[in-house]
């Protein structure tokens, strides 16, 4: 009988201590050199497109779209390409690693799983198929052809990846806004979400622009955290719990690294980095926390002043989520030159008169809402959707201005790839 | 991860079956067992006589996984009620319904019972879980979803005394159909899938006189669970959902 006990235990431990832990690693590292080599502007605008995926559709689908972007770092521009897919959130990550090719070396994910794997493009052009390399001129006739390879994890590069110019890209106004600085935690980027490194990261995913959770710390610091409590699905272990309200800044960057070894950031870090290391066009200022919103107003005017100053078109808006925070819009004392997002219903934000309106995807699409809002010259974004066949859905509709997402490579492919 | 599951069935499988091999106890001896007599239960793998209603009715309790509630741990309640009827000698109905009020899974089923020994029983069976939920919350829902899924188990019981019955079960879960709705915008699924795997173990016993209880645990690893498709999970991973299951068997 004991030893029926003991077993029907093991049993049950068996099955209860699985919690699986997924990992999905970078299968490359970025040289981030600047510049973009033989990839001149001319060249990288007529790259951007809808490309048909003739060589690797099983894996990537059967259209992709394919987008420049870049980060700065002082004077130096470095140049990415990326790839979005319509299979399972997938996207690819390309530099430029020897200036005097036309080839391309980086990665690709699919962020709903653990897939990744390597791949290199090279820039050539077919005609009456045969393939050419491209010397940046195309001539009629010419098709321009991404010919390369692929392969799963870290190993080297031998699948056939070939993608061939189908039409432009969709140019309709419409932003990409990237949840919690640029992706969630949980969905295994290489950098944390709230983190810099997620920020000058949102770009590559598709973002044009990002949202970020503010919160006050102890000694009234305002930094990016998104949980209510200092846990480990967002720091690495280090003994302290409880809510970050009641450490110190200086604590929390003494102690505390979030879960892929960062600083958790100020929020006039962040907003540094957003205007002088990344193209983003918009920050949604998420406010988490009760209590005044005096400094973040402050940080909001400094840096809207900033992009001004060098030429950025730039949006920094204060979202406010609850009733506690429209008290503390309420509450200051000079609310012009602070543009706000109100979540709440459409009497609400006509009260406040926000410019921009933002309610929860789950209500559907609203449409004589959107429309009267839009009539009014408002800005109407949902969030936080996910469901990339619901992310297609709202695109098709053509009636908001943009969708806050975690998966901003399938709001780029969804947005990018819908013919109006 | 499963081959420690299956490690674990295997330990659990051998707890019974080497006891189950011992010559079984003369009738007339105080703990002999007579594989015949049905004691009350819903999941140990003995069918009703024929034209025999069993129920139970109780609750189960969900605990969401942490990819998709972070840093809340919510554990979900819902009525559990389960309906069976004997058709043969082995073969019986299944059925149970599970609710909270606005969303609920109803399941259909049929099982095949035998005894192996005087203690050790076995049952196979498929389910057919139907389920649906409504949520219209001002500034926040208005969605539906309804799904069907089908559930082949099977389930290996042994009767530890003459009251004392342990099940172990085991369920593989097949998406059949999903469908979901936010105001007018809707999306359907109709590619069948394999979603994932559940075991569970249970206790059967009497508890205060007459009254015999169900208290187990289910483990499900699985890719979508129906009580949290308000959640919308896009993770194309097995999440975990533990459950406590308590039902009192009427």
């Amino acid at each position: 009988m004991k030893t029926r006990c003991y077993l029907s235990t093991l049993l049950l431990l068996s099955l209860l201590g699985c919690q699986r832990d997924y990992e999905a690693p970078v299968p490359y590292t970025f040289a981030d050199n600047p510049g973009a080599g033989q990839f001149t502007a001319s060249v990288r605008q007529r790259m951007e497109g809808v490309y048909a995926v003739t060589a690797g559709n099983s894996q990537f689908g059967e259209q992709v779209a394919v987008k420049w972007t870049y980060g700065m770092n002082g004077p130096d521009t470095t140049h990415y390409l990326s790839v979005f897919t319509g299979t399972d959130v997938g996207y690819f990550n390309f530099e430029v690693v020897k200036a005097d090719t036309m080839t391309l070396t980086g990665y690709w994910r699919k962020l709903v799983n653990t897939e990744t794997g390597r791949a290199r493009l090279s820039v050539k052009t077919t005609r009456n198929g045969q393939v050419r390399p491209y010397r940046g001129q195309l001539t009629e006739g010419d098709t321009l052809v991404l010919d390369g390879a692929f392969s799963e994890k870290t190993a080297e590069p031998s699948q056939s990846l070939r993608l061939a110019y189908r039409r432009p890209l969709n140019t309709e106004p419409f932003a990409i806004l990237a949840h919690r600085g640029g992706g969630r935690t949980s969905d295994l980027l290489p950098t944390s979400e709230n983190s810099l490194d997620m920020i000058k990261l949102a770009s590559r995913l598709g973002a044009t622009g990002i949202e970020i959770d503010v919160r006050y710390t102890k000694d009234g610091v305002p930094i990016l955290y998104h949980d209510n409590t200092l846990n480990l699905r967002l720091i690495q272990k280090n003994g302290l719990k409880g809510s970050i309200e009641n450490y110190t800044y200086q604590q929390l960057t003494t102690l505390v690294r979030l879960i892929n070894g960062e600083r958790i950031p100020t929020l006039e870090e962040a907003l540094e980095t957003v205007v002088s290391k990344t193209p983003l066009s918009f920050v949604w200022l998420d406010t988490k926390y009760i209590g005044p919103m005096d400094k973040m107003q402050v940080l909001q005017q400094k840096f809207r002043q900033r992009a001004a100053q060098l030429g950025r078109t730039l949006q920094i808006v204060i979202g406010l989520p609850t009733q506690n925070a429209i008290n503390s819009y309420k509450a200051l004392a000079d609310k012009s030159n602070t543009p706000i997002l109100c979540e709440l219903d459409t009497a609400i934000t006509r009260s406040l008169n926000a410019k921009i309106w933002a309610p929860r995807w789950t209500l559907g699409p609203q449409t004589n809402q959107v429309l009267a809002m839009k009539a009014e010259g408002r800005t109407v974004f949902v969030w936080t959707l996910d469901e990339p066949r619901f992310i297609d859905e709202f695109i098709n509709q053509g009636q908001f201005n943009g969708i806050l997402s975690n998966y901003s490579p399938a709001v780029a492919y969804y947005h990018y790839t819908r013919q109006p | 991860m499963y081959l420690r599951h299956f490690i674990g069935l295997l330990f659990c499988l051998l707890a019974l079956v080497a006891p189950a091999q011992r010559r079984p106890l003369p009738a007339d001896h105080p703990r002999a067992i007579d594989s015949t007599v049905r004691q009350p239960a819903i999941y140990f793998p003995q069918a009703p006589y024929p034209g025999e209603w069993r129920k139970s009715l109780g609750v189960v309790f969900t605990t969401t996984p942490p990819a998709l509630t972070e840093e809340v741990r919510l554990r979900v309640p819902a009525v559990d009620f389960n309906l069976q009827r004997g058709l043969t000698k082995h073969f019986f109905l299944v059925s149970r319904l599970q609710t909270q009020f606005i969303q609920s899974n109803l399941s259909l089923g049929v099982r095949w019972a035998t005894p192996l020994t005087d203690r050790l029983f076995l049952s196979v069976g498929n389910d057919v879980h139907g389920w649906a939920g409504v949520l219209k919350l001002k500034d926040v829902f208005n969605s539906q979803a309804v799904g069907v899924q089908n559930v082949p188990n099977l389930s290996l019981g042994y009767r530890l005394t003459r009251e004392l019955q342990l099940t172990v079960k085991g369920e593989a879960i097949t998406d059949w159909y999903y469908r979901s709705q936010v105001g007018s915008l809707a999306i359907e699924n109709r590619n069948r899938g394999f979603n994932g795997l559940a075991f569970t173990a249970v206790l059967e016993q009497p508890f205060y006189g007459n009254r015999h209880v169900s208290l187990g645990l289910r483990a499900a690893y699985s890719n979508f669970n129906w009580q949290f498709w308000s959640l919308y999970d896009t993770f194309d991973r097995n999440l975990f959902y533990p459950q406590l299951i308590f039902n009192f068997i009427l």
